[in-house]
């Protein structure tokens, strides 16, 4: 059965991005969402397995979304992609709970060794 | 000089907030980095507007505050531009405390803490813009604009030889600290063609 | 770690090649990561007097002992730990080799102004090994950028000062009104006007003479300025009108400043053409209260305490009764 994939991020050319950058062969049914409102919605109705999330977002932020798909402990395995790539950004992502912490601009290779080491490829 | 209205789409516009959001991440870590401190990221604004609306186009940075401020321009692959870098006055003593200068805050440390700054964030956002559009971007020497002067003061030069200007404003700020400081990346307008057609490729499906 | 400094052969086949930037008309220098020279070329050997193999391998700062080394590692460390270009310009620091002039006879500068820059060099593995330092001879631009800069600045003095008394003008006073208003409010700190004229001075005129009112307008400011502290701001505010701002004073202190120049000018007799005359001045005083809501309501405060002062016969000083929050 298709991995249900969310990709949020408030730039539509930042989401087509990592759409392009998913592996080709993998099983995937994508939605997205353009802040963590839309995101944590489709989380809730499964749409979101595997959350591809942006830090920097009008409305609420990565952080905020982390923060709350922790505390309301939802489904979603969460890759942050982020152009914010001070060490604090990562600790702070990871401590929240987030798999990985990705640096913008995504690429092929980057999106399918993660994937990897995580086994979801 | 060719006379058609330059533009940019709402997608394009899109386009170049996210490059800027991407260079400036990486400029702001080298500055995390050298500071030690954690830097405020923004969302970049993008504006195509008229030269002597540059004002507005620092949305960051209050008229009657005291500014003091570099210029840097650039050019690369036929796309040409000026950085702007301008502190609010307020935040020098904070910034002096990170850089570690000891010494009393006079004339030349400003410009010191000024020049320090400006080197990091200019190269490395023109570095990251660089890498995402395949430019290579030469600078020049920096110019200082104007210490503890208004803003209107600062930004007073009136041999605009553009009429429309690319202006992405990235409106920098550090954790626990007074720092307010404005990257303004301004690409001139025949440039502006240019770079609508790198972001065009970037675009296509 | 290897050998980090390069052998003499591998040194002269640099500088074989550099054919084309020996004779570019700007300094080229590498340093190492313990700043000894690396590289040298034909610019740097003609201003310095040094030819490159004398200064090969030789630490940056022995070499020149001038060389601030505090800032120049300052910029360099940046340059060697970020991988990033640093530039630093002659208003920071006039230059960074201490050169004469390229012009020794017609220039005016006594050195060469420089600018430079700082180039990250080898850094393939990431880690940057060598930095590169460009300078550039700015001296022209620098000397005109400075002498226009000093022709502005007089320029901006001149437009602030009124020429018979040598007191700021009503116009760079007001704006001086203004920020101190402001300081005031901010920093709670107490503040007061004082503005003052001279009584009947329309009779000094018509009695002595207009070239005798000037004098009697001098000798006012002259008392002014002599009488008030170096921090106070002091203008003329009108025909025989004039102002002054007090810094980090009551009002109570205030009116001790104006008593005492108020006794001073009564005291005093002035000759204008062998003919002896004397006058006297009313003052107004107020301070900055906490209700004080603009600059113009505390000046019109003040004007009205000197109305006052004139309204009950003149020669005296009246202060601004405390307005109330």
């Amino acid at each position: 059965m298709a991995i249900s994939v969310l990709i949020c991020d408030d730039s539509g050319f930042a989401r087509k991005q990592m759409a392009r950058a998913l592996p080709d062969n993998w099983d995937v049914e994508v939605s997205f969402a353009c802040n963590g409102e839309e995101a944590i919605q489709a989380i809730s109705e499964g749409k979101g397995e595997v959350v591809f999330l942006d830090l920097t977002m009008p409305v609420m932020d990565g952080i905020q979304t982390l923060t709350y798909i922790r505390e309301h402990d939802l489904n979603a395995m969460v890759i942050v992609v982020s152009g914010d790539i001070q060490p604090e950004a990562q600790t702070q992502v990871s401590q929240l709970g987030a798999l990985d912490f990705i640096q913008k601009p995504i690429s092929k290779e980057k999106s399918a060794e993660v994937l990897k080491r995580f086994g979801l490829l | 000089m060719n006379k058609h209205i330059v533009s940019i789409t709402e997608d394009q516009r899109d386009c170049y907030q996210e490059i800027a959001n991407v260079a400036m991440g990486q400029a702001a870590a080298l500055l995390a980095k050298l500071l030690e401190v954690k830097v405020i990221l923004p969302i970049p604004v993008v504006n195509l507007i008229e030269v002597n609306e540059l004002r507005m186009a620092l949305s960051g940075i209050e008229n009657s505050d005291k500014v003091s401020g570099v210029c840097q321009g650039f050019i690369g692959n036929k796309i040409s531009g000026e950085a702007l870098l301008i502190f609010n006055d307020a935040s020098l003593s904070d910034i002096a405390k990170l850089l570690k200068y000891s010494n009393e805050l006079d004339t030349s440390l400003d410009l010191e803490l000024l020049m320090d700054v400006a080197n990091i964030l200019i190269g490395a956002c023109l570095r990251g813009i660089g890498s995402q559009l395949d430019v290579n971007f030469s600078q020049g020497h920096p110019v200082v604009l104007g210490q503890h002067v208004n803003l209107s003061e600062l930004i007073s030069t009136n041999n605009y030889r553009w009429s429309k200007t690319l202006a992405i404003e990235i409106n920098y700020k550090i954790e626990g600290y007074d720092i307010n400081c404005d990257l303004l990346l301004l690409f001139a307008e025949d440039a502006i063609e240019v770079l609508n057609n790198k972001v065009n490729y970037l675009l296509e499906d | 770690m290897t050998n980090q400094n390069i052998s003499n052969d591998e040194f002269k086949e640099i500088h074989s090649l550099m054919g084309m930037l020996q004779n570019l008309d700007v300094g080229l220098v590498v340093l190492d990561r313990e700043y000894n020279i690396q590289l040298w070329n034909n610019f740097m050997e003609s201003h310095s007097g040094m030819n490159p193999y004398e200064v090969r391998n030789q630490n940056l700062f022995s070499v020149f002992p001038e060389i601030n080394q505090v800032w120049f590692t300052h910029k360099a460390e940046c340059v060697f730990q970020l991988n990033t270009r640093a530039f630093t310009t002659w208003e920071q620091r006039p230059y960074l080799f201490k050169f004469k002039n390229y012009r020794p006879i017609t220039g005016s500068a006594e050195f060469m102004y420089q600018n430079t820059t700082i180039i990250p060099l080898d850094s393939a593995t990431g880690q940057v090994e060598r930095i590169g330092i460009i300078v550039y001879d700015v001296t022209d631009v620098a000397v005109n950028k400075l002498e226009l800069k000093a022709i502005n600045s007089k320029f901006k003095q001149l437009s602030r000062v009124d020429k018979l008394t040598g007191l700021y003008n009503r116009g760079y006073w007001e704006e001086c009104l203004i920020s101190e208003f402001k300081r005031a409010k901010r920093t709670e700190q107490p503040c007061s006007l004082v503005m003052f004229d001279i009584d009947h001075f329309k009779t000094v005129n018509d009695k002595y003479g207009h070239p005798a009112g000037d004098v009697a307008i001098k000798f006012v400011s002259d008392a002014l300025v002599n009488t008030i502290r170096e921090t106070d701001i002091a203008g003329r505010y009108g025909g025989e009108e004039f102002a002054a701002i007090l810094i980090n004073s009551t009002a109570e202190q205030a009116a001790v400043f104006a008593e005492r120049l108020r006794e001073y000018v009564e005291q005093s007799i002035l000759e204008y053409q062998g003919i002896k005359f004397n006058f006297t001045i009313s003052l107004g005083v107020a301070e900055v209260a906490s209700g004080t809501q603009s600059h113009n309501e505390w000046l019109d405060t003040t004007d009205h305490a000197l109305y006052y002062a004139k309204e009950h016969g003149r020669n005296q000083v009246h202060i601004a009764t405390k307005q109330k929050n």
